[in-house]
């Protein structure tokens, strides 16, 4: 599948010093631009680009690859199920069940600290889950798959190119995979919101757009305004028609508050901690493995000589316990409740790069060597030359085996401790994910 | 969705507060793609294309399978090939176009056709292919007319020698009762709302000229209204121009003030007035 990227033009030799560079050890890897192994292409984006969609966002890498994703949506009528009913029943049974083992923890966490009066108030609280629950099983927020449309448009393409395929169900996968983005789009038990999202890459395709096809959809999903619910409970749904009251579909916190807290002293980070993260959509990059080094966002000369190169998928959900704890440490304040989404290996174009000759096979090569042997047998200066010419009967063990400075395309899947590495360094904190949800988190939503 | 023309006649402006001579407001920019050998944006109201210009390059034959194409000096010079995308968000109603649709196709080869006249290909060769893709990213009326501006612009972005600026716009005429056909007045520039309800036609010509290049009309009009809206369509190819040629002109001031060009021979051999 030659999905990644057309072919590049680069020698075997360049290759082979290109590998060579990049899975460097001591200095770490040195990449032809000059990054570090974690960081990004520099670029600049923009949101709210269209007034005529929902939600629609740019993103111009410094390469030149630029895309442009428009979000659009629409109110369409959710097939009713005659199985609903016995569906919400079993529901309301499953909650009530679940919720006593909820309380005792609730209990035996408050124990300590509650008095009396802290007592009451817990018996109080599982009356009202109790009740909660019967209603939230009646009119539970439930999403479908099938709410969600995304296409992918890359020029040159054929439409049912099977690069643009895969693109476009690894980006649909990243936002269906934890079922929490197709509930926001539930009106009431009888509409729903149907999302289309449309990427377009704009540019030719440089480099494998994955990476930026996924931030653009994700800062397009920031930006997308629904207009806000008039209408009550399972009524046809009215909206407002004052585009300024509009919802975003990803609510945020305060974002002053949180500027400020980023900036300034750590009393305000604790006052911006106590409204918890809002969720954010999910964000698929691109890594890669060459030799034992984990590379972010490679560009194209790099992802021809990788190892293995991988799609990891991260959302952001808010953080639930944090509340309690965010007063005892102050670090965790500021961190993100990271989750792996999926991850999915992707197969690198250096698969299909042509393999370097050894000198020991090359026929060119023998000629010189077998003439030097005989001139000088036993002059040292002709170790190599000998030692190739040991080879030289065995020549078809040097085809399989690795030689030092000569490019052969890598065989086999990614192991098993490198894609366990380069998930951790994705959601490490502090680590890359939680550095473009920063840098992203920075853009002017209009 | 009834176009009241009524009121059109009472106060002699349009929906949108228009005169019937006045273009919408435009904006262009040259060189918004740095991967690409040239590249334009260009907005006419809401309609906002981008275009992307690959080449000219060695004719690849894969990738100009939707694309329509057209030879340049009588087959002696490049082949121009447009490839248009109509983003499914452009219209107020979501609407995915296949790259096969007939109407797209049927605007690629009018653009083609139209920007091989203004083309001088001779000096690339019969073997070279100059790519112009045009991304639709909102559509607002005057679709045709807007392509070939673009078009234009990132040709002249991408150094491809052209005679002029290949210019387009379109013109309508107020629909009116028959007994009062003689008042019909043209109309320049028509949006989405004016196109569904008027007779219009696109006009392209070469440059500030009335050499007509291409002219295209789909609806049924009168013959006698066809000169008023001809004429109507050339006066707003002038005003075209003259915006495009604006453009072109601060670019390149910009790029004498950023040092990308020396105060030298080539711009002062380009009577810059």
């Amino acid at each position: 599948m030659s999905s990644t990227s057309q072919h590049l033009l680069l020698s075997p030799a360049e290759l082979a010093y290109l590998h060579g560079s990049l899975s460097l050890i001591t200095p770490g890897p040195i990449r032809p631009d000059g990054r570090s192994p974690t960081q990004f292409r520099p670029l600049t984006a923009e949101t709210g680009i269209l007034p005529g969609t929902n939600g629609s966002a740019r993103i111009c890498f410094a390469d030149g690859t630029e895309a442009v994703v428009g979000v659009k949506a629409e109110v369409e009528k959710t097939p009713v199920s005659p199985y609903e009913f016995v569906a919400s029943t079993e529901g309301r049974k499953d909650h009530t069940v679940t919720s006593t083992p909820q309380k005792k923890i609730r209990k035996s966490k408050k124990a300590p600290a509650a008095t009396e009066g802290g007592e009451d108030e817990i018996a109080m609280e599982v009356d009202e889950d109790e009740e909660a629950a019967a209603a939230a099983a009646l009119d539970k927020v439930r999403g479908s798959p099938d709410w969600v449309e995304l296409s992918v448009e890359i020029p040159g393409l054929r439409d049912d190119d099977s690069g643009t395929i895969f693109l476009t169900s690894m980006l649909t996968e990243a936002l269906l995979a934890d079922g929490e983005f197709v509930k926001k789009l539930w009106i009431n038990r009888r509409f729903h919101w149907k999302i289309y999202l449309d990427i377009i890459l704009i540019s030719p395709p440089l480099s494998y757009p994955l990476p930026l096809l996924s931030l653009t959809t994700h800062l397009a999903l920031l930006a997308t305004r629904l207009p806000r619910l008039k209408s009550e409970a399972d009524e046809d749904p009215m909206f407002d028609d004052d585009w300024a009251a509009a919802t975003f579909l990803y609510p945020r916190q305060d974002t002053s508050s949180g500027k400020a807290a980023s900036s300034k002293s750590s009393k305000q980070t604790s006052t911006a901690a106590a409204a918890p993260p809002a969720s954010r959509p999910p964000i698929t990059l691109l890594v890669m493995a060459v030799g034992d080094n984990i590379i972010f966002d490679p560009s194209k000369e790099e992802l021809a000589v990788a190892d293995s190169a991988v799609a990891v998928s991260v959302a952001e959900g808010p953080s639930s316990e944090s509340e309690p704890e965010s007063e005892s440490i102050s670090a965790t304040t500021t961190k993100r409740n990271l989750h792996l989404l999926s991850v999915r290996t992707i197969d690198p174009p250096s698969r299909l790069t042509p393999p370097g000759v050894p000198n020991s096979v090359n026929a060119s090569a023998w000629g010189t060597m077998t003439a030097a042997t005989a001139a000088s047998a036993a002059a040292p200066a002709s170790a190599s030359a000998s030692e190739a010419a040991a080879k030289h009967p065995d020549a078809r063990v040097t085809e399989t085996e690795d030689v030092v400075g000569v490019w052969k395309a890598p065989r086999g899947g990614a192991k098993f401790a490198m894609l366990g590495a380069m998930v951790a360094k994705v959601l490490e904190r502090g680590g890359v994910a939680e550095e473009v949800l920063d840098g992203l988190e920075g853009v002017d939503l209009g | 969705m009834p176009l009241d023309t009524s009121t059109y006649n009472l106060a002699l402006l349009r929906v949108d507060g228009r005169r019937w001579n006045e273009l919408r407001q435009q904006k262009a920019q040259m060189g918004v793609q740095p991967s690409a050998d040239g590249s334009a944006y260009l907005e006419m109201g809401n309609t906002k294309i981008q275009c992307i210009i690959s080449g000219p390059n060695e004719r690849d034959t894969k990738s100009t399978s939707s694309a329509s194409t057209a030879p340049t000096s009588g087959g002696q010079g490049a082949t121009v090939a447009v490839s248009i995308m109509i983003a499914p968000f452009a219209t107020v109603d979501r609407k995915r176009r296949g790259r096969n649709d007939k109407r797209v196709q049927e605007m690629q080869t009018t653009i083609a056709s139209g920007l091989a006249a203004a083309v001088q290909g001779q000096s690339y060769g019969p073997r070279s292919t100059i790519h112009i893709s045009l991304n639709v990213l909102s559509q607002d009326g005057s679709l045709l007319a807007c392509l070939i501006n673009a078009a234009s612009l990132a040709l002249v972005d991408a150094g491809v020698p052209m005679t002029d600026y290949l210019v387009a716009c379109t013109a309508g005429s107020t629909s009116s009762y028959a007994a009062a056909d003689e008042e019909a007045d043209p109309l320049l520039d028509l949006n989405t709302q004016e196109e569904q309800e008027l007779p219009f036609l696109t006009l392209a010509t070469m440059g500030a000229t009335d050499k007509v290049v291409a002219m295209v009309c789909e609806s049924r009009v009168q013959l006698t209204r066809l000169e008023g809206m001809m004429a109507t369509a050339a006066d707003g190819c002038k005003g075209v121009r003259d915006f495009l040629d604006g453009v072109v002109r601060d670019k390149g001031e910009l790029m004498v003030q950023e040092g990308a060009i020396g105060r030298g021979e080539v711009v002062s051999s380009m009577d810059l007035d």
